[in-house]
């Protein structure tokens, strides 16, 4: 039986922009279950990657209800939602967002760096990390001595260290030739099968979106049913 | 925080050259107000050495320009709690060359030692000293600096008194301070002034030194003295030898005051670079602070990582303040110690103490605001901010 790991029910939306009130996201419904791989697409400014930023509590809903692991997000201070993604949450930026004075290494450990282990058990959950995305030999490389797939797949194990139940991709290959997209997508579909980690990919791309087990789609700042596409979607 | 410290060191040192240039402006400037808090112990807080508060001066109450009759000297002989009285009479002068700076004063030999416990003659040399009228006493360093031997001759051309006296070095005196005078008969000048038709400058003192039978009678001494020459012609000011020290800085005005001003002023100026520093450092990684909040790092956590930095800057720019302020003092410390004794201008483990808490207060002070903006950022607003 699956077990819904998202599930956000009427969520919304809004930004003010000067004096006009922009609509993100307007009453999206979504479940994700435990060990889904679900791709978010959309056009530009559908409310795909704000739907994913509420998933991450990184930003705050104006209405509706949002529970992520069990947990309503709602009810939670800063602080605790802060100790909350670190414990449950992998984050991969579509601009990798590395730290460019640490090496791949520190990077990965970072995370880490809130938890209770030792200093060796960082080092050493950080050099499985890189191991597990093929990154073993670059341990000591600064993010300007890497590639850019390198530096996603640094990215990508930063995200996993803390061994998280839940992996948000905001266009992670969005800034990467196809090889290197190629290799990052692989990655996440191996962490998805063969770790059991629930995946939820924002992309535009119709290839990346090929990897996910099952995709969604935004149009507007609306949550379109499953199986349905914007109008005009292929042709665009 | 000390988990985080790889990365405060890696953050501090990211821009090496602004890092460098704040380095090096708090260190100059943390220098400059150890220097000074160095200066302001040495005037106003230090203890008198131990032989040191031993001695009283006694100079005219209107100036130490104006001479005291030398028949005072029996009179202050008299209270109760003085163990031995001596002339002390600064003659100036200049040996061949104006910039040869060193103490000259004419003293009562016999009594000298007992009044300056501290100097140290060999037996031979001191006897020589006191029997020959126009020989000196002249401290080591003095007569290492101009390489002056026994039996030597030092002309010195009067200026406050128009004299012209040549001694014979007849001693050398060691002293872990004050070991930088040329002394010599009071005897000799009083003479020399008498022949050369300035009687009325003759039996004229300076100042009397005084040295007590213990440091606990110095106020009443004082009292007693200066009570007693109160409605004379010439009335006297009785003081701690250390103070007598100090009043010479009050020539040059409220040193007090100017050093605080000084010090305020350092302080501040070195407060608006480091803090502009800090705000540019800020600004250029509020993307970084959105990265490190969506990674689980709380408000505290980045505001502790940002303020580190400054930190971290502030207390190594004070670490090497503090250390050419050391080289500085050790090289004041070798000057001639006329009027104030340079021998202790060291830095003391609380002017060290006291500077790094500055600097301590610059690097949080001058972060403050900056990190505590980019702290309360939310993270997409972090996020979006662009290299």
């Amino acid at each position: 039986m699956s077990e819904p790991i998202i599930q956000t029910r009427g969520l919304s939306k809004e930004f003010a922009r000067d004096q006009f009130k922009v609509v993100a996201l307007n009453g999206a419904d979504l479940t994700v279950d435990k060990g889904e791989f679900v791709a978010l697409m959309g056009p530009s400014g559908s409310g795909k990657s704000t739907l994913l930023h509420l998933i991450a509590a990184m930003d705050r809903p104006t209405s509706g209800d949002i529970n992520v692991l069990g947990q309503n997000l709602r009810g939670l201070s800063e602080s605790a939602i802060a100790k909350w993604r670190n414990a449950h949450i992998g984050f991969v930026f579509q601009s990798f967002n590395l730290l460019p004075v640490l090496t791949a290494l520190e990077n990965v450990e970072l995370p880490l760096k809130l938890t209770k282990l030792s200093k060796s058990q960082r080092i050493e959950h950080a050099r499985r990390a890189l191991e597990l995305v093929g990154l073993a030999d670059r341990l000591d490389h600064t993010p300007r001595q890497l590639s850019g797939g390198q530096e996603q797949r640094v990215a990508i194990a930063r995200a996993i260290v803390t061994d998280p139940d839940l992996l948000l991709a905001d266009e992670p290959t969005g800034n990467l030739d196809a090889v290197s997209a190629r290799e990052v997508l692989t990655l996440l579909g191996r962490l998805n099968r063969e770790f059991g980690k629930t995946v939820v990919m924002v992309t535009h791309d119709p290839h990346a979106a090929r990897a996910a087990s099952k995709i969604r789609y935004l149009d507007k700042g609306a949550l379109l049913p499953e199986g349905q596409q914007p109008e005009d979607w292929e042709v665009r | 925080m000390l988990q985080h410290f790889p990365l405060i060191w890696k953050n501090s040192v990211r821009n090496k050259r602004r890092s460098l240039l704040t380095i090096v402006s708090i260190a100059a400037s943390l220098c400059l107000l150890a220097v000074l808090g160095v200066l302001y112990h040495v005037f106003f807080l230090a203890d008198a050495a131990p032989e040191q508060a031993q001695r009283l001066i006694v100079r005219n109450k209107v100036s130490l320009t104006n001479p005291l009759p030398l028949s005072y000297r029996e009179k202050i002989k008299q209270v109760p709690g003085v163990a031995e009285v001596m002339i002390y009479q600064w003659f100036g002068g200049t040996y061949i060359d104006p910039s040869n700076f060193f103490a000259r004063a004419a003293i009562e030999p016999e009594k000298l030692l007992n009044v300056y416990s501290e100097y140290k003659v060999p037996d031979d040399q001191w006897k020589a000293f006191v029997a020959d009228r126009s020989g000196c006493l002249l401290g080591r360093k003095t007569a290492e600096r101009y390489n002056l031997k026994i039996g030597d001759r030092v002309p010195l051309i009067g200026d406050i008194f128009p004299v012209n006296l040549t001694f014979t070095v007849r001693a050398i005196y060691d002293a872990y301070r004050d070991n930088e005078n040329l002394l010599f008969h009071f005897e000799y000048l009083n003479e020399s002034m008498r022949t050369s038709g300035q009687i009325g400058r003759s039996d004229l003192v300076g100042t009397y030194v005084i040295r007590m039978t213990g440091p606990e009678h110095a106020a009443s001494i004082s009292r007693a003295i200066d009570d007693m020459f109160r409605n004379a012609p010439l009335p006297t000011k009785t003081e701690t030898e250390r103070a007598f020290e100090v009043s010479f800085l009050a020539f040059i005005g409220n040193v007090k005051l100017f050093m605080m001003v000084i010090s305020a002023a350092i302080t501040f100026t070195i407060l608006l670079v480091a803090a502009n520093t800090m705000a540019m450092s800020v600004r250029e990684r509020l993307r970084e602070v959105g990265v490190l909040k969506t990674l689980g790092f709380t408000q505290g956590g980045v505001l502790s990582i940002l303020m580190g930095e400054a930190i971290v800057i502030s207390l190594l720019g004070g670490g090497i303040g503090l250390g050419l302020a050391g080289l500085l003092c050790r090289g004041l410390s070798g000057l001639p110690s006329t009027f104030v004794d340079m021998t202790r201008f060291t830095l003391t483990p609380a002017v060290a103490a006291g500077c790094m808490a500055v600097a301590l207060v610059i690097g949080v002070v001058s972060s403050f605001v900056p990190a505590w903006n980019a702290s309360r950022r939310n993270i997409l607003e972090a996020l979006r901010v662009t290299d």
